[in-house]
């Protein structure tokens, strides 16, 4: 293969010429074929099969990730794991935070409730990954929503479980378990793509975050 | 025209003399953005350019506002930072904590209610004191005044004066009349002070400019009448 080059000061642009080996061409053709022919059976495959199916193979991946993300073991395939990034699993645990909160509360409340939590989550998540990616972080915008977002499931545990108990100080000592676990899973995911020098400064918005669900999930 | 690694027959001019299957490639370099310049994330990289280091620095300036000493902390690395956490983390504080504070007065504790109100007039307040009125001030003192100091070092003053409060509504939670005011008027003292001593050096150039010290009081004492007359109000329960 070569290139041939050439510089256009008129408009600053760069010309060029790159000319294939006609027999590298068909060569690399030839290769292309059979991975093309493979994918293409699989997307036919996923369109002929049952909804059941597509929905216990997406709820199969949501179990993967959050056992992934809650126990955190900071192994390769963990990493791997999380670069799938999917919106499906925080948008469940959204829901189910903000319903059981509505729910829990005092009817006149619960419609607020839900459209605080709601909102607090989606934009809670979009500032603190900004926020990460502004103070230099090499984190993808997606990926990191999708980790921040199944860790919100602990705190969803907590919200549950102060349902059934009315004792207040087990319920704080739930409500804070469950925020320290959470955090801890976030925390983990998130310092090994900050920098040294600024990783307190992208961490603690993210402290912040789960603080203000944990105090909901505690004061409903 | 120059040719790299060719392993084909070359006639005078250097062009290839084998019929090959060729793919003509034109790389431009990107059209410059020139409508919006400041609607872009890549503006505001650089108010993110700090470390935990200069964060700390920043906030001890502010605490010891008595000392002149924040636009060399800052020099020219004016950060958004710190206003944006800063005012988030008074916004939890007072949300929680004034609730908290009635919670403690309430006698009638299980049937107690809680405001959730609270919320979002904290968002309201709290964000325009911290960006809306500096941006306001800021444009005002560069623009109309001439001032050296850009619109966004004014938002990061104002940001960092409001770290004294953090400290001050935490202890105002305690539901005494007489702590929450004393509390209150400390804070007050420490963030108007800081404004001020930072500001001298544009205030004394002429009488003008002085008086941009009458909206920098005036907004503050603003701001703790709403946080003393609507967060930690203490109305006590009355025998009906």
């Amino acid at each position: 293969m070569e290139f041939e080059v050439q510089d256009n000061q008129a408009n600053n642009s760069i010309q060029g010429v790159i000319n294939l080996q006609p027999q590298v061409n068909q060569v690399q053709a030839q290769q292309q074929e059979i991975p093309i022919k493979q994918t293409d059976l699989q997307v036919s495959s996923t369109l002929e099969e049952s909804v059941a199916v597509t929905l216990l193979r997406d709820l199969r991946q949501i179990g993967v990730k959050l056992r992934c993300v809650l126990v955190p073991t900071m192994s390769s395939n963990n990493a791997k794991e999380l670069r799938n990034w999917d919106l499906w699993g925080p948008l469940v645990f959204c829901l189910m935070l903000a319903l059981t909160l509505s729910m829990s509360g005092n009817n006149d409340d619960g419609p607020g409730i839900f459209a605080t939590i709601f909102v607090l989550i989606w934009v809670g998540s979009f500032v603190v990954t900004l926020n990460a990616q502004l103070l230099g972080g090499k984190v993808s915008f997606f990926q990191s929503v999708c980790v921040l977002g199944y860790c919100v499931f602990p705190i969803n545990l907590g919200a549950l479980f102060t349902l059934f108990f009315s004792f207040f100080y087990l319920k704080m000592f739930l409500v804070i378990g469950c925020f320290l676990w959470s955090t801890y899973s976030a925390v983990g995911f998130m310092k090994l793509l900050i920098p040294e020098q600024k990783r307190i400064l992208a961490l603690y918005p993210v402290i912040l975050f789960y603080l203000f669900l944990s105090w909901f999930a505690l004061i409903v | 025209m120059q040719n790299f690694g060719s392993n084909n027959e070359l006639d005078e001019k250097g062009h290839v003399l084998n019929e090959q299957p060729k793919i003509k490639v034109k790389f431009e370099p990107k059209p410059k953005p020139s409508k919006c310049p400041i609607c872009t994330i890549e503006y505001y990289q650089q108010f993110f350019n700090i470390e935990q280091r200069d964060v700390y620095m920043r906030i001890r300036c502010s605490i010891l506002s008595w000392k002149p000493e924040f636009h060399q902390c800052v020099g020219k690395n004016p950060d958004l930072w710190g206003p944006l956490w800063i005012s988030t983390t008074i916004i939890f504080i007072l949300f929680a904590g004034g609730n908290l504070s009635r919670f403690l007065l309430e006698e009638d504790k299980k049937h107690f209610k809680y405001e959730y109100n609270y919320m979002y007039v904290a968002v309201l307040i709290v964000y325009a004191m911290a960006f809306i009125i500096p941006i306001i001030l800021g444009v005002i003192m560069k623009y109309i005044l001439k001032s050296e100091l850009g619109v966004f070092d004014i938002v990061c003053m104002y940001g960092y004066s409001l770290s004294a409060y953090i400290f001050v509504l935490i202890l105002c939670i305690i539901p005494y009349n007489e702590a929450q005011w004393f509390f209150l008027m400390c804070g007050l003292a420490n963030s108007t002070i800081f404004l001020l001593v930072n500001l001298w050096d544009f205030m004394k150039k002429n009488k003008q400019t002085v008086l941009i010290a009458i909206p920098i009081i005036s907004f503050n004492v603003a701001l703790i009448l709403c946080f003393k007359f609507y967060f930690f109000r203490l109305i006590y329960a009355v025998d009906d």
